[in-house]
């Protein structure tokens, strides 16, 4: 039965009755030092450890997880935790909050602002993949394609600003999602029209009943279109 | 005391000794927005303006049958209110918290029409205009009283009533060859560009690097005349700026270096010429254009100050292995822009944060800077002086962000004065990084 009441309350909880979730993945020194220290310094985990309730005296750690590891370490027989409802949002927040989780935002919808702070933390992020990418110049390609129709990440790499498939990609994927809009039935917006390949252009203009379009190259093909 | 002759003298001494804000709003704001023009139903109070927050009062007159109580759509003119237990004085915690508070809420994605806004606790008063992204004092902040309020809420009125189009920057630095003809020529490119109508004025005399750098020649004392004879208009001496190729059709305004004006000492500079005469002679362009740019002289004399008089903001490029213009850019933050504020009166020009012009910044590079500006600062405490907004314009005190905006300089910017076209025109890179310095700074 579950006890809803306790929902944000804190919790002196017996550590075997706390299952670890996903670990830690710090490294052993760092838990290892700070395990030291807690015991060292009155051995209360001021920070408390985010755990959901899974059954009756039964916890997952959902954040927080190295306070956790450290104070198993330090060989606490009870530690401090805040618990916190079952919700998958809940998690991913929390994870997000201890700073645990990368938060991702929208490039469909993000501002230029929000494009350009996502790209400059990445860019300087300790050997960043996109060391060589330029912010000014990627902030403004991307921020003006048209980024409200991608279905997928692919069009950053034609779009000459240093990020290529492979690593630049998959960095610019831990930050960014999608959530594309479909494409408007008919597009006569130049700069849309331009991201697409010469194939897409042909399929648009068979549909439109263009003539003469298998001669047309892509330049005509935009014009006959626009 | 006689007995009071105005609604709004009588609101401002129906106010009990440390009013709280919920008496300020309901017994001086309504005759306050009234005397500005704004009638009950064009003002909407606590108004969401979506990422600043929520205001005490928004307010736009009536267009049509678009009534602003009722559409709430696209605010003219925000109001912050405080109680009179909140000090207002200039310089003061509240008075900068609350300045910020008003700069937030301008900055609101629902607020992007917006033109003015206001702060007032009933004893204190400023105005503060919005283009684009900048934000600056239109007036000083004004102490209120019974016999002054009529006056001082009639002028703020004529203000708000004549919105002038233009955002007037000068671009200066009291050390030389920091980049200001390469950033006011890109940045007219750029705004132009951008479907912007952009005056440039070339007020470095003596190297008359922006009209050369343009191919525009050099004029033959046209500008002195215009500047020194009250019956010349300054707009007898605009020449305009064409360009083209196979995509583009973009011209922009300049009033080039004038020759005459180059031979004249500062001393007989000063007999023939006011501080304000540029301020003055501009009025023609404030309604014609969206930005008034000015290229003016290094270091601190009798001209330049003509050219800062002028300026609503001042743009202040600097190079980051340069400590001198780190250096003089302080000084003009801490020293000459005040002085230029304290004889005008109206509480402009002020500066905008810093830039970093120049060659690309390595990592250590960027610390030694950073190192460099920190000295400075720490300098400035000590005279009592807050930089740190000029040098670090992110940095809050929950969140140590250094991050200084770079314009990086390389071969094709340089050179691109021998073509006599702007580098944003000729070059992919150059395009980007002024569109993002333009973006960051002034666009909203």
């Amino acid at each position: 039965m579950k006890i809803s009441n306790i929902l944000g309350s804190l919790m002196h909880l017996y550590i075997d009755e706390i299952d670890p979730g996903d670990a830690t993945d710090a490294p052993e020194f760092l838990i290892k030092a700070t395990a030291k220290i807690l015991k060292q310094k009155g051995g209360r985990n001021w920070i408390p450890v985010i755990v959901k309730e899974t059954g009756e005296d039964r916890y997952q750690v959902i954040s927080n997880s190295f306070v956790y590891a450290v104070a198993e370490e330090a060989g606490l027989e009870r530690v401090w935790c805040i618990i916190a409802d079952d919700n998958d949002d809940t998690t991913t927040l929390t994870k997000i909050l201890a700073g645990e989780e990368k938060p991702k935002i929208n490039l469909s919808t993000a501002s230029r602002d929000e494009v350009m702070a996502a790209l400059q933390y990445l860019i300087e992020q300790p050997n960043s993949e996109l060391k060589s990418v330029k912010l000014a110049v990627a902030t403004n390609r991307i921020d003006e394609a048209p980024r409200q129709y991608w279905k997928n990440f692919e069009p950053i790499t034609s779009l000459k600003c240093g990020i290529t498939k492979g690593k630049k990609l998959d960095a610019i994927k831990s930050v960014f999602y999608l959530t594309p809009q479909s494409m408007p039935d008919t597009i006569n917006d130049v700069t849309i029209l331009r991201t697409m390949t010469t194939v897409e252009l042909k399929a648009i203009a068979k549909k439109r009943g263009i003539a003469g379009i298998t001669k047309m190259k892509k330049d005509a093909l935009i014009e006959a279109l626009s | 005391m006689n007995a009071p002759a105005t609604t709004l003298q009588a609101a401002l001494q129906s106010l009990p000794q440390g009013a709280s804000e919920a008496i300020v709003s309901a017994h001086f704001s309504p005759q306050f927005l009234q005397a500005l023009g704004f009638d009950s139903n064009e003002v909407v109070p606590e108004y969401d303006t979506n990422g600043g927050g929520i205001v005490d009062k928004a307010a736009r007159k009536t267009i049509g049958n678009d009534i602003f109580l009722h559409t709430k759509s696209n605010p003219y003119l925000l109001l912050e209110l405080k109680g009179k237990d909140i000090n207002l004085t200039e310089g003061t915690p509240a008075y900068l918290k609350t300045v910020n508070q008003l700069k937030r809420q301008l900055l609101g994605s629902n607020c992007k029409s917006a033109k003015w806004g206001i702060i007032t606790n009933s004893s204190h008063v400023q105005l503060f205009r919005k283009h684009g992204k900048v934000i600056f004092p239109a007036t000083q902040c004004l102490a209120l009283e019974v016999n002054n309020v009529d006056k001082v809420v009639a002028e703020i009125r004529k203000k708000i009533e004549e919105t002038s189009r233009a955002l007037t920057v000068t671009i200066y630095n009291n050390k030389g060859g920091v980049g200001k003809t390469t950033t006011t020529v890109n940045l007219a490119g750029i705004l132009t560009f951008l479907g912007k109508k952009v005056l440039v004025i070339d007020f470095d005399f003596n190297q008359q690097d922006l009209t050369s750098a343009l191919g525009i020649p050099v004029s033959d004392g046209l500008v002195k005349k215009a500047l020194t004879d009250k019956n010349v208009d300054l707009k007898s001496a605009v020449v305009p700026y064409k360009f083209s190729n196979k995509k583009l059709q973009l011209s922009f305004d300049i009033i080039p270096a004038d020759n005459e004006l180059a031979n004249d000492s500062e001393a007989e500079l000063r007999t023939i010429i006011k501080r304000s005469i540029l301020d003055k002679k501009l009025d023609f362009a404030r309604q014609d254009y969206d930005y008034i740019l000015i290229d003016s002289s290094p270091n601190w004399r009798f001209i330049t100050q003509v050219a800062v008089y002028a300026a609503d903001v001042i743009l202040i490029p600097t190079k980051h292995n340069n400590l001198f213009s780190l250096e003089n850019a302080a000084k003009a933050i801490q020293k000459f822009i005040p002085e230029i504020q304290a004889a005008k009166e109206d509480g402009n020009p002020i500066a905008l944060p810093i830039f970093l012009n120049g060659e690309k910044i390595t990592q250590p590079q960027l610390e030694v800077a950073q190192q460099a500006i920190n000295n400075i600062i720490v300098n400035a405490k000590k005279e009592g002086f807050n930089l740190r907004p000029y040098f670090y314009p992110k940095y809050t005190t929950a969140k140590k962000d250094l991050h200084i905006h770079q314009v990086p300089s390389y071969a094709n910017i340089a050179n691109a004065a021998f073509s006599r076209i702007p580098a944003v025109y000729r070059d992919r890179s150059a395009h980007d990084y002024y569109k993002d310095l333009a973006k960051e700074y002034f666009l909203q």
